[in-house]
């Protein structure tokens, strides 16, 4: 878990534990933090994202480099947090049905990417 | 002529406009009746496609626990796709266990027997011990299987009343040039609530609740001072129950994240702007701000329609007070990571928003089987919740 991520983002190394490869369990990740880490993640992954994802087209999607996953669950990750700084103020979706009632299922290119 | 702000009750005039009876919700003798006239004659969407059983041996289980029913979908060795009751000849142990997988055949873990990837009784273990075993008469018991537009639905009636292609009706028409195989399974989603399905499915037939229930999670959507309610501008309801409603969201100022979305691929809370008839299958050229329809096969599936995505859902009854819903939601397979980001941001905001539909419904059901209202009241907006409750009673008359 403590490998350095790839060039030129090896400065986000400190949050390799979000980088989490199933959607699952990036929920359930967001949904157990606490507000100021996720408000840190979002503020630090924010100017990022665009960033990464030009870094992570140098390769066709089925062609990613192991260690470059690891920038992509961060980027989906980011998602995660947005909903919680930008709507909800809150790591969980208020007056909403527990996450406990929830099951997910990975889509094509999950399954793809984690192959 | 149309009223202007009640312009659905015109249109429909023999759906009616008074209060409506909450006992369908609630009765669970109603529920029974339900399971017979409708659940056991109905085409079962299977919220699955073609394309996920692309080759010979490739199955899908799934339980519909409404009918007791454990249904096999298999492609056969002869490229066929069949559908069969998950229950072994030999003396009715479940077949198989496993929700997916792909196999030459199906072994019962009872005592043995072995079906071919077409349902044809194969092998039969300690064979010469038996009497008079008719092999060819002990396949796999079959359920009718159709496709429409590469969805797979099954029906349980001994002789389906009607055809698949007859109870999509006007989707014929509205909805079957969307382009459907252009996309794949990006995710699926399964929430269970304590709920009757139609309490739960209400609150997904109208926009009004918009304002309310989503008030946080589309709040950038709410801020039209002259449509604070997104009040539906098409609403299509057929004569089986099958309904269109179409949802618009003004345009609005972008958060930082739905800039970044946006700017890698197609969005849930984009909207159809671009040229006119962009999206075949669609009402994007009848609606201003057009951003999706909801298009359900009565009694409650749904295959909803927007800019470059669909999702395809459905409202599994389990009892009269118990409800699955789920979810499968299908975008372009990306090919950049870009795409796939842009994708996940759309996939979160659909999965939180749903969260947020499905609040209510326990509460709701609670309230009324306490009996303290014995209606509801239903605005020119929630036509399509009448229209339902309407259509389920001529039913189960």
């Amino acid at each position: 878990m403590n490998n350095p991520l790839p060039e030129p983002f090896a400065h986000l190394t400190p949050y390799r534990s979000w980088a989490l490869s199933t959607e699952d369990a990036r929920m359930r990740r967001r949904i157990s933090a606490s507000m100021s880490e996720i408000t840190d993640y979002y503020q630090t992954l924010l100017p990022e994202i665009d960033p990464i994802a030009k870094h992570l087209d140098k390769w066709p999607l089925a062609e990613l480099p192991a260690e470059q996953k690891p920038l992509l669950y961060l980027a989906m990750m980011f998602m995660e947090t947005a909903m919680c700084v930008e709507f909800f103020f809150d790591p969980d979706v208020p007056e909403a049905l527990g996450a406990e009632h929830i099951e997910l299922y990975a889509g094509r290119s999950e399954q793809l990417v984690n192959s | 002529m149309n009223n202007s702000t009640r312009p659905f009750a015109d249109i429909y005039p023999e759906i009616g406009t008074g209060p409506v009876s909450t006992a369908p919700a609630v009765d669970p003798a109603f529920f029974e009746r339900e399971r017979e006239k409708i659940f056991r004659k109905m085409w079962v969407n299977m919220i699955l496609r073609e394309e996920d059983l692309p080759n010979p041996g490739d199955y899908f289980v799934r339980d519909i626990e409404v009918l007791d029913a454990s249904v096999i979908v298999v492609r056969g060795d002869d490229g066929k796709l069949r559908a069969l009751h998950n229950v072994c000849t030999h003396r009715g142990n479940r077949l198989v266990r496993d929700e997916s997988g792909s196999c030459n055949g199906f072994q019962c873990d009872f005592h043995g027997w072995v079906f071919n990837n077409q349902g044809e009784l194969a092998f039969v273990t300690d064979e010469q011990r038996f009497h008079h075993l008719d092999k060819p008469s002990l396949g796999l018991a079959k359920v009718h299987l159709d496709t429409w537009r590469g969805f797979i639905f099954v029906n349980f009636e001994e002789t389906p009343s009607q055809s698949l292609e007859a109870s999509m009706a006007d989707f014929n028409q509205d909805l079957k040039p969307f382009p459907f195989e252009n996309m794949v399974l990006a995710g699926r989603y399964r929430y269970e609530t304590n709920a009757n399905w139609k309490t739960t499915m209400n609150a997904f037939q109208e926009s009004y609740h918009a304002a309310f229930v989503h008030k946080r999670s589309v709040r950038q959507c709410l801020e039209d001072d002259g449509d604070p309610y997104l009040a539906s501008q098409r609403i299509k309801l057929q004569p089986n129950g099958n309904q269109s409603i179409s949802v618009h969201l003004p345009p609005h100022d972008l958060t930082p994240t739905e800039m970044i979305a946006y700017g890698m691929g197609a969005t849930f809370t984009q909207g159809g702007d671009g040229n006119v008839n962009s999206f075949p299958g669609t009402a994007q050229a009848q609606i201003e701000n057009w951003a999706f329809d909801l298009n359900i096969m009565f009694p409650f599936s749904r295959i909803n329609v927007g800019a470059g995505w669909y999702y395809v859902d459905a409202f599994w009854p389990v009892a009269h007070d118990r409800t699955v819903y789920e979810l499968a939601f299908y975008f372009p397979m990306p090919t950049s990571a870009g795409a796939m980001i842009s994708q996940e941001y759309s996939k979160i905001v659909l999965r939180d928003l749903s969260r947020e539909d499905l609040f209510t419904n326990e509460v709701t059901h609670n309230a009324l089987r306490s009996g303290a209202i014995k209606s509801i009241q239903l605005s020119d907006q929630e036509i399509a919740v009448r229209h339902q409750y309407e259509k389920v009673t001529e039913f189960c008359r």
